[in-house]
């Protein structure tokens, strides 16, 4: 079947059930576009093909004998490779980790496994999760599949995530979000991912970067198979104990396509009006797409994003020092130089200067909050700029030159600092043909909301159904 | 952008000793202008109302 590996997750895993695909013919698909395609694309760490395919003949078994033992049932996916993988290394795109075996599974990767899923291998990603460019040293550069001709990033942190799902070597893919690190490779490579509220999903067993913004959550390409794959990642766990108690809803059952009524507040300044021209009018278009689908639009600003990168640069390079403190002290030459760099400044942090950034936090999140009392959803770019050339340094936005990493995380990083679910989407296509990404933020443990809107944009449009060319 | 505090190599050297690290002059060199900028960001930190602010410690888990 050769258009099988752009099957979304949900078509693989009925025509899984219903017979009409093997999960032995499904992997084994993935696992030949991943040999022909990723020696220059370099999405993956590791390739599981052996393990891959003993789980795909089980779950065929399996279904031989008339057992399916949930939702994704045979379905291939990636994790970012920060997620601990029983007995199938956990590198954390590092040269520290090179040899480092799990034990055992993240949460996130038992409970995938439970549902039926199958770890087709492990996902590139900037060196410990701390950037947002996605490169990566040691195990190559991901290379962003919309550009045959020159190389673009793919955005990170979950770089080969982001480059596995466009590029069809799977469905879907596991990333993480300290900053943006789900959404940028999402919006760089036109895929969706969804960051859920802090709290939704269990990051026990996950590499940290920064433990009080980090986030764990899907990618593929449409908003449906996110809702499908969130459905079986998320709830209480406790091995991790900042997860909620909240019943985890139907997620699935909330993308009715209906979005009347719906109320949309549309970030402007600092915001949608910093964009680039062509991004900006992707996302002003996608506000009007939304509109004649019935939902109410009105424009809202958050001054308080204004104090996000000194807040960030208090909590984030201190708590990311916590955790590398030893290794930087013995083994400082095995980080990449910006990971090392970013890494060291947390060592110039203070105690009162990482409690200031706290309480900065917890200004924009009562802002946030309140800009939702009024609406369901909040709608911005989810990057600024389209993918940059590989070296790219600076940028243009609308208000002055920027560094290429600061434009990056600029509109994603303010809800890792509040907390609040956000999902990227394609919504557009530069005139060089490179994806443009939106995001929707909804309130606290509101995923539903969040997807049903997002997923009723993908209804109106057809950015998510493109596919790179590839040789 | 602001052009970065002026902050010396043995400001820094003193710095990390204190927080364990022995880094080398060359790699105390190389960070200093990020050092610089970043400090200067979490000084405006102090210029904010936040005395009654609770800091971000609880999270929604409900």
């Amino acid at each position: 079947m050769p258009d099988l590996v752009w099957r979304s997750v949900t078509e693989l895993s009925r025509m899984i059930l219903t017979k009409e695909v093997s999960p032995v013919e499904v992997v084994r698909a993935f696992l030949d576009r991943v040999t022909a395609l990723d020696g220059k694309l370099k999405a993956f760490i590791t390739v599981c093909a052996d393990a891959a395919l003993e789980a795909a003949r089980a779950a065929e078994a399996e279904l031989v004998a008339g057992r399916a033992v949930g939702p994704l049932h045979g379905v291939p996916y990636g994790p970012k490779d920060l997620y601990n993988t029983r007995g199938v290394r956990t590198t954390g795109g590092s040269k520290i980790l090179a040899d480092f075996v799990p034990a055992d599974d993240a949460t996130v990767v038992r409970r995938l496994r439970a549902a039926g899923a199958i770890v087709l291998g492990k996902l590139n990603m900037h060196e410990f999760a701390y950037g947002p460019e996605g490169l990566n040293a040691h195990y190559g550069d991901a290379v962003n599949p919309w550009d045959a001709g020159t190389h673009r990033i793919a955005g990170g942190s979950s770089s080969g995530s982001g480059v596995a799902v466009a590029a069809a070597l799977a469905p879907a893919a596991l990333g993480s979000d300290t900053g943006g690190s789900i959404r940028i490779p999402a919006s760089l490579c036109g895929i969706s991912g969804i960051k859920p509220t802090y709290g939704r999903v269990s990051r026990a067993g996950v590499l940290p970067l920064a433990w009080s913004m980090d986030h764990a959550g899907p990618m593929a390409r449409t908003v449906a198979d996110c809702a499908l794959m969130l459905g079986a990642m998320a709830g209480y766990d406790p091995a991790d104990p900042t997860t909620s108690v909240l019943p985890v809803p139907d997620y699935l059952a909330a993308l009715t396509g209906d979005v009347k009524g719906l109320r949309v507040g549309l970030l402007r300044s600092h915001f949608t009006d910093v964009a680039t021209p062509e991004v900006r009018d992707a996302v002003l278009a996608a506000a009007r797409t939304l509109e004649r689908a019935g939902a109410v639009v009105d424009e809202v600003n958050l001054a308080e994003v204004a104090r996000v990168s000194a807040a960030s640069l208090a909590i984030v390079p201190a708590e990311a020092l916590a955790y590398h403190a030893e290794w930087l002290r013995t083994r400082p030459a095995d980080y990449q130089p910006d990971v090392r760099e970013r890494l060291m400044i947390g060592a110039f942090v203070t105690g009162v200067q990482y409690v200031r950034g706290q309480q900065a936090r917890q200004l924009l999140r009562q802002e946030v909050d309140a800009a939702l009392e009024r609406r369901d959803v909040l709608l911005a770019p989810a990057t600024p700029i389209p993918a940059p050339v590989l070296g790219e340094k600076k940028t243009m936005l609308g208000d002055g030159e920027s560094d290429v990493r600061s434009a990056l995380i600029r509109f994603t990083r303010p809800f890792n600092l509040s907390g609040h679910p956000a999902c990227s989407v394609a919504c557009g296509f530069t005139t060089r043909g490179l994806p443009i990404g939106m995001q929707i933020v909804g309130r606290p443990f509101d995923e539903a909301t969040v997807l049903r809107a997002a997923d009723a944009y993908q209804r109106s449009t057809d950015w998510h159904t493109r596919h790179p060319v590839l040789a | 952008m602001l052009p970065p505090m002026e902050i010396r190599l043995e400001t820094l050297k003193s710095l990390s000793q204190l927080a364990g690290f022995d880094w080398s002059d060359a790699e105390l060199e190389a960070v200093r202008p990020a050092v610089a900028r970043t400090l200067d960001l979490l000084a405006r930190l102090e210029t904010l109302p936040l005395a009654s602010v609770e800091p971000t410690t609880q999270y929604r888990v409900l």
